[in-house]
């Protein structure tokens, strides 16, 4: 999987987790000041990652992510 | 008979199966030793099972006290996932939950989540972020619920509002700056909790510098809006405000101040601090101006109950704690009953 298909796998799973419209987000988007999610949010979207993407990822570094980028750089590393 | 001796006998009565993801320490060990030798619970000790019975023989513990849930029986495991994944509204799917479950704390949230124990004690080698966060991805929250936050129970001298002289507060330990939303989330599991482990019927009152409008300004229209929302998911509950403390606690303030019927002035016996500024500072002035022996802080929010103990925490806090979480466990499963 490369970058572009990584990114746009993850925003679909964000856009799950957060109950948005995907084409609203980008990896711009910000977890705290857009999505103004709760942590129980985030913690969904890990899931979906995991089951989804197969990448172990831990929720503590997840929480630390400020945009939708970050969390595709996380998940990269892991893959 | 105090508090703590009325949940103390309660437990005995209908003793809980409570998982112990960190066994191996010693502090916890014993806890889970003490607490289920003298028949307050079933302790069931999650991890290398060899390892934690070598472990309980060197500490000279009556083998017959401890059940095992052994994290390295393949077996055994696959049972748990199978369960799990079988349940709706779970997140993790087979590969993602086996490889969650080599951590003995999603081992043994995995069988609360099942019914196979009420409880999962931890906090002692787990960081609060880690157990906080382990629960929310696998027992979940309440229905209806978007946040974890936590009360504590006041053994106030003096004191003859609350109940009996009982006061819970929330949430002076989780929620930092809660929103409308995530405010009154936190006083209907408030009202939950005091239920499932003293069987009270909540009086609750969410507290400001403003009693019904006395005080203006956006820290008192985050408390309104926490009502009002609170007031439309659960019409059942007996939740109001906004009001000052004492208006909430004493009834002649109340009678002065609130010109409106109200079930929960001037008597409530749970009160829901509007952030965790006021919440630390006002556990603390009960503590040291009140004398009062506050107990907590007990998480809430999640579909079941799990305990986070302080790390420093002496074996007999821990064992208090233990026993509190068994009883709201058996509380909670009875009000899941009927």
């Amino acid at each position: 999987m490369d970058r572009k298909e990584l990114e746009a796998k993850v925003l679909e799973l964000v856009a799950i987790s957060y109950d948005r419209d995907a084409a609203e987000l980008s990896t711009a988007t910000s977890f705290k000041e857009d999505l103004q999610g709760a942590s129980i949010q985030m913690v969904a979207l890990v899931a979906e990652i995991e089951n989804e993407l197969d990448a172990f990822i831990q929720l503590q570094d997840a929480a630390g992510c400020t945009t939708v980028g970050d969390l595709v750089d996380l998940v990269e590393e892991e893959l | 008979m105090g508090m703590l001796e009325k949940i103390y006998e309660k437990a005995k009565q209908n003793p809980v199966k409570v998982a112990f993801p960190e066994a191996s320490n010693e502090k916890m060990m014993q806890a889970a030793y003490e607490t289920g030798k003298e028949g307050y619970i079933i302790p069931v000790l999650v991890g290398p099972e060899e390892e934690l019975r070598l472990l309980a023989g060197e500490r000279g513990y009556d083998p017959s006290v401890f059940t095992y849930a052994d994290t390295q029986d393949e077996a055994r495991k696959n049972a748990v996932i199978a369960n799990y994944v079988a349940l709706p509204d779970t997140r993790l799917k087979e590969k993602a939950l086996a490889r969650r479950m080599e951590n003995p704390l999603y081992f043994a949230m995995a069988m609360q989540k099942t019914g196979e124990v009420g409880v999962t004690f931890a906090g002692i080698d787990n960081t609060t972020g880690d157990v906080l966060l382990a629960g929310q991805m696998m027992i979940g929250l309440m229905p209806g619920i978007s946040t974890v936050s936590s009360i504590g129970i006041c053994d106030i001298p003096g004191f003859e509002g609350g109940e009996d002289g009982l006061l819970a507060i929330g949430d002076s330990a989780v929620c930092t700056n809660p929103t409308a939303r995530q405010l009154a989330d936190i006083a209907i599991s408030a009202c939950e909790t005091v239920e499932s482990l003293l069987g009270w019927d909540a009086r609750c009152a969410m507290v400001s510098y403003s009693t019904l409008g006395s005080g203006q300004g956006e820290l008192v229209d985050k408390v309104v809006d926490a009502v009002r929302i609170a007031k439309e998911e659960r019409p059942d509950l007996a939740i109001d405000g906004e009001f000052q403390f004492d208006a909430a606690v004493n009834p002649a303030v109340a009678a002065k101040k609130v010109k409106r019927e109200s079930a929960v002035a001037g008597r409530a016996n749970v009160v829901i601090w509007p952030d965790l500024n006021v919440g630390n500072v006002g556990v603390k002035l009960i503590q040291q101006f009140g004398h009062a022996d506050a107990y907590g802080p007990m998480l809430q929010g999640f579909d079941g109950v799990i305990c986070d103990c302080s790390r420093g925490a002496p074996v007999s806090e821990i064992k208090g704690n233990i026993i509190i979480s068994a009883v709201r466990a058996a509380g909670l499963a009875k009000g899941k009953q009927s």
